[in-house]
């Protein structure tokens, strides 16, 4: 390597050390023993206490361990990897802050720990979800380990393409099973298993859907006092849809510049791109009130209006029972259409990891529901949303509801990226990647991980100190994580048995409401008519399958709309806006 | 009488150029070593071979043009009936078409001139290095849209000629292409120094595709799989994993 190259690269210290001990290498591509080998290998105990690289240990600060815990964590994936030690293995996840991480540090410190070679991917979530449905399909080994968003939990149960969290575990008794994993330290487990109570996905980062605001212009007295005025209630978080609404006209509208910028009441995205999709399948028909009461999921309707009768899908249309293109949905699609009309001109064609980010240009006054996974982008000192002293001048606080929503119903969405292995990987490159995930969510990196990226997955990392310490400067994030909200906030759950292929159709039919072509209710009648056709079809190909749709018969909608819960009959009640003072606002959270 | 016969006879000639034309399917490559060339009329490689098994299968017609990459997915995108292969099937373009795969699976690696150059521990090493590639190349799409210096040049042949010359740092390519434009050209950088990416390739055919088209071509694809034909093929092609 050229000096002038090395220079150009800006190699750290500890990037630089590794390049060049791998350079008296032979090859870092070396196979791995076969697992016959590795069984018969006799591992040596924590006790063998070789030198952990101080950088590492340097790296992973602040954690919940003690400096001899971390020590002797770190010191088990070093001896139970040795037989793994020269292989690459490879990962892939989405593309955001904790997973740059973890590919850009943390499989370096795994590298130079235990010899194991990582190639951690990044890349979009829809790409990830087609590489997974791709290594079904061909039986190719792509990757040795996926981590995929829990939103696919249904899909992996019914698909029998998957080795279980619960097997890894007990594999050859536990012996590639870190002691210390702790199980019921993570506050997103439910969210992984299926509705027999087997693990699937291990939790690798998760984030929320809040509302998002700029709580110094709430506060401002004299906006206070107009809002009062023009709208007969105190400006403050709202609790319904219409007070969102209003507060959206108040800011675009009444107040449009503030100190010479023009500020927009409502803020979103809608491009066409698969993110659009997951924008409305996400939260907002959930937060409008399309399904049934039932955590995490609704039941016997969930939040993508699909029914389901001993766990087996029926249908997703009205006809059939289910909520898809129901009143609620209708109502939800409406209002995610006319309040573009409050968002910047830009909202229309940006993408979820666009708009993101869009909060922090100061011209935003609240967005219904933000993913915190932008926390660390929000933060940043100097930017319009932060004070002198580094603390934002925005919070986040439960998002409001529409008026079919009840009490007992999810009231958000959470993102639970998990980590999940494909039965057709070879067992010793599984095992390797099984202990690098280990490595990832253990506790020597967690704590460290989450103040990196914002997306917590340890109950005793929010309960740390650090956190305390930290909260104030997180916009409300740690109160949300350290309340019940958390189980209350919940991913897509199992009733959905081919999430691959049926993600594809929110965005197809989403974008032809967006664009005009279909009113909501035309553009939500096909959209259910598509996903019945799709689950009619799963239902004979899914024979062998536990939990594999069985198609309701069609029957008229009145029947379904007067039957208790979902399908709801039209709501035509006028609803008066409500809002809380942010302290009375998150106690729902307790 | 006779003016109701011509627009009848009119009529009718324009329903069977449409049913014509919407039964077959243009399908558009381009050269790519060794996977799809064309010397005068003979087209052969990987994907002119699944091309013809796919459609015996599905029982459907077709023709195979050449052109150069980003015309052709340009083409598939404003023609009815057309297809595009092999295309790296992303998030950014997945709402442009309709996509029948995976046809074909590529793993990318960097390339480097130096037989000093230590292989790389990860992507991230290269951050501040030029890296070459090709226009219409999702792998160039993919290091640019991460924020690496990607050059980008009309075919992947000129990166191994810029790259011995010094003009790139490393050269980004599919590593069964890469091998054959090396042998081809005689030049030999040797392994890369890591391998980085994993590609899902695909047939990208306009979005208007009919339904019942694509679910004969998904199903046909799907027969090949499991038939084993796939597996053959890639074999044949030194495309294993």
């Amino acid at each position: 390597m050229k000096l002038s190259l090395l220079k150009k690269f800006k190699l750290c210290p500890p990037i630089f050390g590794v390049i060049i001990s791998l350079s008296a290498q032979a090859q870092i591509n070396t196979p791995a023993p076969k697992i016959s080998q590795v069984i018969d290998h006799k591992l040596t105990s924590v006790a063998d206490n070789t030198a952990i690289p101080k950088w590492i240990i340097q790296e992973l600060q602040p954690s919940t361990l003690s400096s001899d815990e971390q020590q002797q964590e770190l010191q088990w994936f070093k001896s139970q990897a040795e037989p793994f030690a020269g292989l690459t293995i490879r990962v892939v996840s989405e593309h955001i802050d904790t997973h740059v991480y973890e590919s850009e540090v943390l499989a370096k410190a795994f590298y130079d720990l235990t010899g194991i070679h990582v190639i951690h991917e990044l890349t979009g979530e829809d790409d990830v979800i087609k590489k997974l449905s791709a290594q079904m399909v061909t039986g190719l080994n792509l990757y040795d380990a996926y981590i995929n968003d829990s939103d696919l939990v249904g899909s992996h149960f019914r698909s029998g393409a998957i080795t279980t969290i619960s097997e890894l575990l007990t594999f050859k008794s536990g012996q590639y099973t870190l002691p210390t994993l702790d199980l019921n330290d993570f506050i997103g487990l439910q969210f992984t298993r299926d509705p027999f109570g087997v693990i699937y996905q291990l939790p690798d980062q998760q984030f929320a859907n809040l509302y998002w605001y700029r709580s110094d212009w709430f506060e401002n007295p004299s906006y206070k006092a107009q809002f009062k005025q023009q709208y007969g209630y105190e400006l403050g978080v709202p609790q319904n849809w219409q007070a969102y609404e209003d507060i959206a006209r108040f800011f675009s509208d009444d107040i449009n510049t503030i100190e010479g910028v023009r500020v927009y009441g409502h803020m979103d995205y809608a491009a066409i791109d698969p993110s659009l999709g997951w924008r409305i399948s996400d939260a907002w028909l959930s937060m409008a009130g399309v399904g049934d009461a039932g955590l995490p999921n609704g039941l016997p309707v969930d939040e993508w209006g699909i029914r389901v009768e001993n766990c087996h899908p029926v249908g997703a249309s009205v006809s059939r029972g289910g909520a898809l293109n129901s009143p609620a949905a209708v109502y939800a699609l409406e209002k995610y259409v006319d309040w573009l009309e409050y968002a910047p001109d830009e909202a229309k064609s940006l993408t979820f990891s666009e708009a993101g980010k869009w909060l922090a240009t100061g011209k935003i006054a609240q967005q219904i529901f933000w993913y915190s996974a932008f926390v660390g982008d929000l933060t940043q000192p100097n930017l319009p949303v932060v004070d002198d002293q580094g603390i934002p001048k925005w919070k986040v606080a439960p998002s409001p509801v529409g008026k079919y929503w009840q009490k007992g119903m999810k009231s958000g969405y959470q993102d639970a990226g998990s980590w999940t292995f494909l039965k057709n990987t070879p067992k010793d490159r599984q095992i390797a990647a099984w202990l690098y995930a280990q490595f990832l969510v253990s506790k020597s990196v967690s704590l460290k991980k989450t103040l990196v990226g914002f997306t917590p997955i340890r109950l005793s990392d929010l309960e740390s100190d650090v956190m305390t310490k930290k909260s104030p400067y997180l916009g409300g994030l740690v109160e949300f994580y350290r309340s019940n909200a958390r189980n209350v906030w919940t991913p897509t759950g199992s009733n959905v048995p081919d999430y691959p292929n049926m993600a594809g159709f929110w965005w197809l039919y989403v974008s032809k409401i967006v664009d005009g072509t279909y009113s909501p209710k035309q553009g939500l009648d096909a959209f259910a008519a598509r996903v019945d056709a799709h689950l009619a079809q799963l239902e004979q190909t899914m024979v062998n399958s536990q939990c594999a749709p069985k198609m309701n018969p069609i029957k008229d909608e009145s029947f379904w709309l007067s039957q208790p819960g979902s399908p709801k009959p039209l709501n035509q009640q006028v609803i008066k806006g409500q809002t809380l003072p942010y302290e009375e606002a998150i106690r729902v959270w307790n | 009488m006779f003016g109701i016969k011509f627009l009848l006879i009119g009529l009718l000639s324009m329903y069977s150029l449409a049913v014509c034309s919407a039964d077959k399917l243009t399908l558009i490559t381009y050269s790519e070593v060794p996977f799809a060339a064309q010397a005068g009329n003979t087209k052969q490689g990987l994907v002119i071979e699944f091309i013809d098994a796919l459609f015996k299968q599905a029982g459907l017609e077709y023709e195979i043009l050449f052109f150069p990459l980003k015309r052709g997915m340009s083409m598939a995108e404003s023609s009815v009936n057309t297809c595009v292969l092999p295309i790296e099937r992303n998030q950014h373009r997945e709402v442009h078409y309709t996509w029948i795969g995976p046809v074909m699976v590529s793993r990318y690696g960097i390339f480097s001139a130096s037989p000093s150059q230590p292989p790389l521990v990860s992507l991230n090493d290269a951050k501040f290095a030029s890296i070459g590639s090709f226009l219409g190349s999702g792998i160039g799409e993919y290091l640019t849209q991460f924020g690496y210096q990607v050059d980008l040049t009309n075919n992947d042949t000129l990166n191994v000629k810029k790259l011995q010359r010094g003009r790139i740092d490393f050269w980004a390519a599919d590593l069964v292409s890469a091998k054959a434009i090396m042998r081809d050209n005689d030049i030999h950088f040797g392994e890369p120094k890591i391998v980085f990416f994993t590609s899902i390739r695909a047939m990208a055919c306009h979005i208007d595709l009919p339904m019942a088209t694509q679910k004969r071509l998904n199903d046909a694809l799907q027969a090949l799989y499991k038939s084993g034909y796939m597996a053959q093929l890639h074999q044949k092609y030194g495309l294993s994993l």
